[in-house]
């Protein structure tokens, strides 16, 4: 079992690695960050002054063993834009997408769960039918177009929720929060419902499709035959075993709705590594944009990691597997 | 998902009952790009120079019609037979941090913004030495007589020198930062009372200001918004009371709605093409060896194919003005003595081709931006297919400026797009930049990547630099002007026009740099 784990984390490491070079060598086609540092009334000499103090014209793959050294001692450098470490920067931003992700996570499983359930009941109602074209709305528009949607609709013309921001925030201890606050409260609604949007959609989706497979089950109509009401058949028994699959799709849409966040947080000027990411590739701002993709990375191969090794206790069969060797 | 938007639109309707804690006189704008620093010596962009103008202060500075006036000096004369300039200072100014303003603020401010780590050395590249006369006079020598040198450091601004040297910041950082990065300390109408970047920069009146305050402001915050709807919903919605810049195409909508204002002005930025006037053979061509581009009456053509009036009417929807040389009219030295701008005659295009010996025309590579200026990418399109209707077949090449730059350095063009707004506010600095012969040396024209070169042009320029005479000086850049007409050497389109939205209760002056001046604004 130990070999398994340590297979397990020496390839993640590995994935990292890679993802890391592939990362890397894009940036070069980002463009150039000079130009961006200094002035219209910049020289040549200025130009290869700074380009050789930030070890620019350095071959690349010197640049990435520097970037690696560095970053495995936590060290994600100075961002170009900021003049800031790129560490702190960072720690600044995530409360805010984690916050974001969070209610747009937990609204998308509340609303996901109940709309598919009320539509797998009544599946043939004028209610389900309008929630399902409804949710069609939900997948097939992209979510900068529902942001602006809803920013219009409820900042401009009705003018009840913030156009854009994070309100005012609370500072506990290095995290700052937007749960403490009236105005942190009302601009997190948009774009949690933006950003929770196609999750909701999709769960409540796979909820429907599931409910709906359970109740032709035989052990349903038994339930029913045996006189039990319609409340406890829905919920005890057909919900829960609905759940199995609804659940494994949830923990894979976490770093799905994190990643995510860019186009949200763009459209809202939600102050989180999102936009932090798409303003630093405007300004071509290299150790952000790095430390950022590794960051996920790191998240995605964190979150396989720990589904393998659970995987690995929940299921017999794969240690067998592992036994009889390939 | 309908009930969802109920649920959400109930529960906030809720919300709003409870009753606003705005304060009258509460001011917020967003812009587009936010400042990289509040160190007023490391960047020389205009994000940074433009908010920093409300913090720190220079010598002198522009007044609303963009002209030269006291500052921290109350005057200035030049020294001799134009040995430099003696400026006055003035007597009583604090700094916010309550510390005394005097001469020798002014030497460490020059020597501090003409180091190497500063962005703006070049401003300071005629002075041969600073000499403080005594505490509140000091002498700025030149090389040569400098008749600009007062407006040219008109966006050079006095930091403390007891403050920057106990904060360890008496050198700019631009790769690391240090504490002047994040903070501030000017002797300007307002201070920085809290500084986070990206996110916002809140800003409030300075009580001990030397000048008499014009605003009616009693706090004001910056946010930058990148998504211009998302910027255009917050001005309609009332968040924020001014944006910069209103996108072109919805201008008109907002004129009709009574909550908001339109500024409208003209700024300094003019729009032109350029080419690869030393280049040996089109890079991007099929069918040609040599350069067509090396002959004026080529570029001649291009000017007379290309349909101005027809892009400002459709593209900047009338927002923007037409110009014939690399300076607009707002600017000093503007030659009012050339003749208007190339006129659009495809005939007259196709005879000039027919006459430089390429009557079906060629194909060549045009290089363009597609975020650095208004509609840049839109207006390159229009330009190809106006060309390709006298024969010159385009291949349109678009990109993000973050790689333009390098492109254009690298001379990967036979055609380029470029804007340029003189730091100096006069026509001396295109000159200097964009048409004198490249020469790393001297540092000249280190943005003309095509490599132009006129004789006459390069031996007018230090003279130009060096005359004291208004109109001597003048009849120099009318004749320049017109060499760079007679030749073509770059074909000058419009003048981009400014576009700010306000709510209808701010009032503001818009200067055509785009600076936002906050002391010039009110809130009714």
């Amino acid at each position: 079992m130990l070999a398994y784990i340590i297979r397990r984390v020496a390839q993640s490491a590995l994935v990292l690695l890679i993802v890391g070079l592939v990362a890397f060598a894009m940036f070069r086609f980002v463009g150039d960050p000079i130009d961006n540092m200094l002035g219209q009334e910049r020289t040549a000499e200025d130009i290869e002054r700074l380009r050789a103090q930030l070890g620019l014209d350095q071959p690349f793959v010197v640049q990435y063993y520097r970037f690696l050294e560095n970053a495995v001692q936590g060290n994600f450098g100075v961002s170009y834009r900021q003049g800031r470490p790129v560490i702190d920067i960072l720690m600044e931003r995530a409360p805010a997408t984690l916050e974001l992700a969070a209610v747009s996570g937990i609204l998308a499983i509340i609303f996901g769960i109940a709309l598919g359930v009320f539509t797998a009941i009544k599946r043939n109602g004028i209610a389900a039918n309008l929630i399902m074209s409804g949710s069609l709305i939900g997948v097939s528009l992209p979510t900068f177009l529902i942001g602006i949607l809803l920013i219009y609709l409820f900042s401009v013309e009705l003018g009840w929720l913030p156009s854009f921001g994070r309100g005012d925030v609370v500072d506990l201890g290095g995290w700052s929060t937007g749960f403490l606050t009236v105005s942190g409260l009302k601009a997190l609604i948009l774009p949690s419902i933006t950003l929770g949007l196609y999750q909701m959609t999709l769960i409540m989706r796979l909820v429907r499709s599931e409910m709906l497979e359970v109740l032709r089950q035989d052990y349903i109509r038994f339930a029913r035959a045996r006189g039990l009401r319609d409340r406890a058949v829905h919920f005890r028994h057909a919900l829960k075993n609905t759940m199995v699959p609804v659940i494994t799709v949830i923990g894979l849409q976490v770093g799905a709705i994190i990643a995510f966040a860019i186009i949200t947080e763009t459209v809202f000027q939600w102050p989180g590594v999102g936009l932090l990411f798409i303003n630093a590739i405007q300004f071509v701002d290299i150790p952000v944009m790095a430390a950022y993709l590794m960051l996920i990375s790191v998240m995605f191969v964190g979150i396989n990691l720990i589904v393998d090794i659970l995987y690995f206790f929940i299921d017999p069969r794969l240690r067998v597997d592992r036994k009889g060797g390939h | 998902m309908l009930r969802l938007l109920c649920t959400a639109a109930c529960a906030t309707a809720l919300v709003s009952q409870l009753p606003a804690s705005a304060v009258a006189k509460e001011f917020s704008w967003a812009v587009t790009t936010d400042p990289q620093t509040m160190d007023p010596h490391a960047v020389n962009s205009s994000p940074v120079l433009g908010f920093l103008n409300n913090v720190y202060e220079g010598l002198v500075r522009r007044g609303k019609d963009m002209s030269i006036e006291p500052a921290l000096a109350t005057g200035w004369e030049p020294i001799g037979e134009g040995e430099g300039w003696r400026f006055f200072l003035r007597e009583g100014v604090t700094f916010q941090d309550g510390s005394a303003f005097d001469a020798e603020d002014v030497i460490f401010s020059y020597e501090r913004a003409s180091s190497p780590e500063s962005d703006t050395a070049s401003w300071f590249a005629p002075v041969s030495d600073v000499v403080k006369v005594d505490d509140y006079t000091v002498d700025f020598l030149t090389n040569s007589p400098n008749p600009i040198f007062p407006d040219s450091i008109a966006n050079w601004m006095i930091m403390d020198s007891g403050w920057a040297e106990a904060n360890a910041a008496s050198r700019p950082d631009k790769e690391s930062g240090n504490y002047a990065t994040l903070n501030a300390n000017g002797t300007g109408a307002f201070r920085v009372t809290a500084r986070e970047p990206g996110l916002r920069t809140v800003l409030e009146p300075y009580e001990g200001w030397w000048g008499e305050a014009e605003h009616n402001i009693t706090r004001a915050e910056m946010t930058p918004i990148q998504n211009p709807a998302t910027a255009l919903a917050a001005l309609l919605s009332g968040d924020v009371d001014m944006i910069n810049p209103v996108p072109i195409q919805d201008v008109e909508r907002l004129q009709g709605n009574p909550d908001v204002n339109v500024v409208q002005g003209i700024e300094a930025r003019v729009i032109m093409l350029g080419f690869g006037h030393q280049a040996e053979a089109l890079k991007y061509s099929a069918e040609t060896e040599d350069n067509p581009f090396g002959d004026p009456r080529v570029r001649k053509a291009v000017a007379h194919a290309v349909n101005v009036p027809a892009i400002l009417r459709t593209i900047m929807r009338g927002n923007a003005e037409p110009v014939n040389q690399l300076v607009s009219s707002a600017m000093r030295g503007y030659s009012e003595a050339l003749p208007g701008q190339m006129a659009y005659d495809p005939e007259a295009a196709k005879a000039l081709l027919a006459e430089a010996g390429y009557p079906d025309g060629f194909s060549f590579g045009l290089k363009c931006p597609n975020n650095r200026y208004l509609n840049d990418e839109a207006v390159c399109q229009a330009v190809t297919a106006m060309l390709a209707q006298v024969g010159l077949k385009a291949t349109l090449d678009a990109m993000p400026v973050q790689n333009y730059w390098p492109e254009l350095r690298a001379g990967n063009f036979d055609m380029y797009l470029l804007g340029w707004s003189p730091g100096t506010f006069d026509a001396e600095h295109p000159i200097r930049f964009l048409a004198a012969t490249p020469n790393t040396e001297k540092k000249l024209g280190s943005w003309n990547f095509g490599g132009y070169s006129n004789a006459r042009v390069d031996a007018l320029l230090p003279k130009i630099q060096s005359e004291i005479d208004d109109s001597t000086r003048q009849g120099m850049l009318d004749e320049v002007a017109q060499v760079l007409q007679d030749e073509t050497a770059y074909v000058p389109l419009y003048v981009q026009p400014l576009v700010w939205g306000t709510r209808s209760n701010v009032t503001l002056t818009q200067r055509p740099d785009n600076f936002f001046i906050l002391r010039w604004v009110s809130v009714k």
